[in-house]
């Protein structure tokens, strides 16, 4: 429990939301270490005071007593009931409803990637989500294929993505800086690496930040970089994946318009470094089995000039 | 006695699994909405007549009950025929029904509706079946004169049984072939 | 003078009695005896145990490090669901039954269940549920989404090989047994009583069993339902839970969970049971607060059904839905707060034995206790709105299903294993085996709070290396290898004892119900003749009669 001070957990709150969700389960956590030790302090003192020796005679067979059982249920109703209370109103203050009104950014989650829609704005991301401090945001969450889950500990609740449903969340983040979360429903083989990392800025830094995403990608400079475009174009890449600007408009797969600029690919599973991303197109399967990119045959040379292209997509 | 018991338990235990297809049913009929041409497909005249045959059997059922606790061994058999029979018509309707709604390619994988129907009214029709063979047991054994003693607890056990898969009957009708004419026409 | 009570010869004779019992195999294949049924069970739970623990262990290799390359995620994802599979409904759900089919006749002074056949049959169709289930592992790959088996991941477009269809079988069987054997020990418990044995009589056991067929036959069919289904979702391309198609994914969560939450109170009512007779007896007095303890069983079971949702609050239903499941789980809390306290005052008072099945019961009350308090923090929805789907629900339900379940069904079995095989099992080494168990126990499942609380969701096959990951992973490994060979010493431990362990007595812990009375192991026919039944302790009245709670007023049978 102490090393969960430490290192980043649910108690390392950063919204006001963990916060108070924080605050509640301090409680809970007294409320119930109390417990506990009344029992293993009762138990240890009976198993001591009360341990027999052969030889001994029955010992009195007393069979209950009203008053004891009455304490029994009058002691724990009443905590259920403050602890009801406590319930009803942190939920009303994490989670309110959000009846018709407009999210900052729509979460979409995909076998096994997450997609983030900034609303209103033409800047599509995947997997790093870029998100204001110091403001009370709206996200919706949804999902493309099966049930997925967000799940930032330091940001507070999490929520359930459903196919056919779209489910709402409030996070009024107070600090800036790199929160790591994950998946938290069984989504299928990669469920484990479909990790998530929010970056928290403040408001300047990150209305610049969705400016960028919203332009188009860069067109490539170098012979190589407009090959592994030309390449990109003709093996049909852009049925699945985006790379606004061009012809590539798929919504599969991930958005790559701004690709290079992530720290991280594949859902965090790695860094975003030109090696991982040759054996990633190498043979995708061999890197992460059950990733829905199936293993396309390309030579040497392909893959290098994809990669030249690929890099520059900042 | 005991066999008595054991049959009201079941049933209990089956209700809630009806109950469970039931709601499914619901949920996915009714709350989008009914397609009528599939609603058109299901024949409300046809099938309430072999439900007044089924609900006849229950009918017939309980007079056989009564013949056996009177010793009558002979009008018991011609009760529990009786029985047996009208089972076996309203499964044969149900056959057609089933024939006529895939023939316009009405199918369990048509959509919503038609998985609910086929899961709900089929699970139905397996537990008249199972019913029949009960019966059809319980008739072969009147025959070996097993009952000739009315003391025996199994007619009036498989009786509850009977009579459950006939109120089921009653509510799956219901449900499927009268409320949604209803629901449709607001 | 009260003459004792002559137990009725049946009607019939018992259907395979006619087979000699030096036919060996044969014998037990064709046995309607309920006590050789409930050995079935037990053998069949011990076998799956193994199997299931086996699995836990590769996956334990597995989660060793960070990023480790032991197993890859189709083979990892096929052993946790097989493993969470295997253990709930062919593990945990056989043992409770066996006991329950081995104890209640003999508990209530009858020679056999109400329907020895149907016993029968309930038990092989359960087996083969168990056999088909692993069969999958040869037809192409075992079921891959979860014990819990969420759509849309079972659908045909997700999990294409035919694991989810022998799971839906396999536990289709496996139910239909379960409701067998569920209605068959409510019709045994309301209709074979010996004479004047009254409700208020019956041990603690007896009426947790009697409670807990309600669950079954009122939980089992929503289960079904869902799992046909899901069949005719997956084999006639029908729509129930296809969300591609119009079908709704939050169905199947309702209908498996109004089966699953009341499952977690399907297996732990008997062991419940199994503590209130173990502690009576080696505290050498009687249950504290017998009304109280039945009446819990009661509030448990009808609060059971009104629960589920608390495994769906981060479905984004609504605060008004969280609220009203939030209250009933929250107050499901009382009850058992009420047994836990209950044995405490068992025992305060009383003269202890610590055996080894005393000492699976003392550890039991501080397992049980860690395990239902987490529990309430998932009660608590904005905690759970945290904690949900993390290894803090890992280390919960393992505190539930071991600490709570498995250690009530050792303390049984170290309890009664005398009376069913007439061999002292060996005390010295049943201390090792509770040690090991308990240390390997507590390192393994007490290390994924901290886990959870740190951000590792479950049903990960491998997790980055995070600041604590790699560590506390290690430990809870560690521990997990540890109850690995805690295991091997009680394998040698049964085998020992029946190879050549001490000859049991009849009574050999001075127990207070019938089944002490007979011999051990007990005759085909239980019992010729009994004494009539004035307390719920007929056999501590009849051994000692100076003190016995015949002499009691009815109020002051059941305390003051």
């Amino acid at each position: 429990m102490l090393l969960s001070l430490l290192i980043p957990s649910i108690f390392s709150s950063a919204s006001s939301e963990a916060s108070e969700i924080t605050t509640l389960t301090l409680y809970f956590i007294i409320a119930s270490v109390g417990i506990l030790l009344t029992v293993i302090g009762l138990l240890i003192y009976v198993s001591v005071k009360f341990r027999g020796k052969p030889g001994d005679p029955e010992p009195r067979q007393f069979t209950g007593n009203k008053v004891v059982e009455g304490v029994m249920i009058t002691i724990p109703t009443l905590l259920v009931g403050g602890f009801f209370y406590l319930t009803l109103s942190t939920m009303q203050t994490v989670l309110p409803p959000a009846d018709g009104l407009k999210p900052e950014v729509v979460i979409r989650g995909h076998q096994f990637w997450w997609e983030a829609q900034y609303a209103g704005k033409n800047a599509v991301v995947a997997n790093e989500i870029h998100l204001p401090v110091g403001r009370r945001i709206l996200m919706h969450i949804e999902a493309a294929d099966v049930i997925h889950d967000w799940w930032v500990p330091e940001l507070g609740a999490k929520m359930d993505a459903i196919p056919g449903r779209t489910n709402h969340l409030w996070v009024t983040i107070r600090k800036p800086g790199v929160y790591e979360g994950a998946c938290s429903e069984f989504c299928g083989a990669q469920h484990a690496w479909m990790r998530i990392r929010v970056v928290a800025q403040p408001e300047a830094e990150y209305q610049q930040w969705v400016r960028e995403r919203q332009q188009n990608a860069v067109t490539p400079t170098t012979a190589s970089a407009v090959a592994g475009a030309a390449f990109f174009n003709r093996e049909t890449c852009g049925t699945c994946h985006r790379i606004r600007g061009t012809v590539a408009n798929g919504n599969v797969g991930p958005d790559l318009t701004h690709f290079a600029s992530r720290q991280t690919m594949l859902s965090g599973m790695m860094p975003n470094t030109r090696e991982n991303l040759r054996r990633w197109l190498q043979d995708p399967q061999a890197v992460k089995p059950g990733a829905k990119m199936p293993r396309f045959i390309y030579s040497k040379d392909s893959i290098n000039v994809l990669v030249d292209y690929l890099t520059t997509l900042k | 006695m005991e066999s008595k018991l054991m049959m009201k338990l079941v049933v209990g235990s089956e209700a809630i699994f009806f109950l469970a297809l039931m709601m499914g049913f619901v949920y996915f009929a009714y709350f989008p909405g009914f397609d009528p041409k599939s609603l058109a497909l299901l024949d409300l005249t046809k099938t309430g007549a072999f439900t007044v045959l089924l609900l006849a059997s229950s009918f017939t059922f309980w007079r056989a009950e009564i013949s056996h606790r009177n010793g009558q061994i002979g009008s018991l058999k011609g009760w529990l025929a009786a029985t047996v029979g009208l089972g076996v018509i309203f499964l044969f309707g149900q056959g057609m029904e089933y024939n006529h709604l895939l023939v316009n390619q009405l199918v369990v994988s048509k959509g919503t509706f038609a998985t609910g129907f086929f899961t709900l009214t089929g699970f139905h029709g397996l537990h008249v079946f199972i019913g029949l063979i009960m019966l059809a047991v319980v008739l072969y054994l009147t025959f070996l004169g097993d009952f000739d003693r009315p003391q025996s607890s199994v007619i009036s056990a498989v009786g509850i049984y009977w009579h459950f898969v006939d109120i089921v009957w009653v509510i799956v009708f219901t449900l499927v072939y009268i409320l949604p004419h209803v629901v449709n026409m607001k | 003078m009260i003459t004792d009570v002559t137990i009725p010869e049946p009607q019939a004779p018992l259907p395979g009695a006619g087979v000699n019992s030096s036919q060996g195999l044969l014998q037990w294949i064709s046995s309607v005896d309920h006590k050789q049924i409930g050995i079935l069970y037990l053998l069949m739970s011990l076998f799956y145990l193994l199997v299931g623990g086996a699995l836990a262990l590769l996956m334990r290799v597995q989660l060793m490090a960070p990023e480790n390359q032991f197993l890859g995620p189709e083979a990892y994802n096929q052993l946790f669901t097989m493993h969470g599979t295997t253990m709930i409904f062919f593990v945990l759900t056989p043992a409770i039954l066996g006991f329950s089919v081995y104890l209640t006749p003999l508990m209530i002074g009858a020679n056999e269940m109400a329907f020895p056949r149907l016993n029968a049959f309930s038990f092989w169709i359960a087996f083969f549920g168990g056999l088909l289930l692993y069969f999958s592992f040869l037809a192409g790959g075992a079921p891959n989404a979860g014990w819990f088996n969420y759509a849309p991941l079972n659908q045909m477009q997700y999990s294409s090989q035919p694991g989810i269809d022998y799971y839906c079988i396999g536990l289709l069987l496996a139910g239909i047994g379960t409701v067998g054997t569920g209605a068959n020990l409510i019709v045994t418990i309301i209709s074979l009583r010996s004479h004047g044995f009254k409700y208020r009589y019956l041990p603690i056991f007896v009426w947790m069993v009697f409670i807990n067929g309600f669950l079954i036959l009122a939980a089992f069919p929503s289960l079904n339902a869902a799992l046909v289904m899901l069949l005719i979702d997956r084999q006639l391309d029908g729509h129930f839970f296809n969300t591609a198609s119009g079908g709704s994914a939050l169905l199947w969560q309702h209908l498996f969970w109004l089966f699953g939450h009341p499952e977690v109170y399907i297996v732990v009512l008997p062991p419940f049971g199994i503590i209130s007779e173990v502690i009576q007896v080696y505290s050498r007095k009687p249950i504290f607060g017998y009304p109280f303890v039945v009446g819990s069983g009661f509030a448990i079971a009808l609060l059971a059904f009104g629960v589920w949702v608390h495994h769906m609050f981060a479905t984004g239903m609504g605060n008004t839905m969280n609220s009203f499941f939030a209250a009933s789980s929250m107050l499901i809390g009382i009850p058992t707060g009420v047994k836990i306290f209950n044995w405490l005052g068992t025992m305060w008072g009383g003269s202890i034995r610590f055996t080894t099945a005393m000492l699976f019961a003392t550890s039991f009350l501080v397992e049980f206790t860690i395990g239902g308090l987490s529990g309430i923090s998932f009660a608590i929805v904005p905690i759970d709105w945290q904690l949900t789907d993390t290894y803090y629900v890992v280390a919960h339900l393992h505190y539930v299903f071991l600490g709570g379940s498995l250690f009530g069904l050792l303390s049984g079995l170290f309890y009664w294993f005398p009376k069913m095989t007439g061999r002292m099992l060996n005390e010295k080494l049943g201390r090792w085996f509770f040690w090991l168990f308990v240390i390997g126990f507590n390192l393994t499942f007490f290390m994924q709070h901290i886990l959870g609380v740190i951000g590792m969701p479950r049903r990960v096959y491998t997790f980055p290396n995070l600041p604590g990951f790699g560590l506390l992973n290690l430990i809870s490994s560690l521990g997990a290898f540890l109850m690995g060979v805690s295991m091997l010493v009680f394998l040698y431990l049964l085998y020992e004892a029946l190879r050549r362990g001490k000859r049991a007595s009849d009574n050999p812990w001075d127990g207070y119900t019938f089944e002490w009375l007979t011999t051990s192991p007990p005759q085909l026919k239980n019992f010729d003749t009994l004494p009539p039944v004035f307390s719920f302790r007929p056999l501590h009245d009849l051994n000692h009669p100076e003190i016995g709670d015949h002499k009691k007023s009815t109020d002051d049978k059941y305390g003051t």
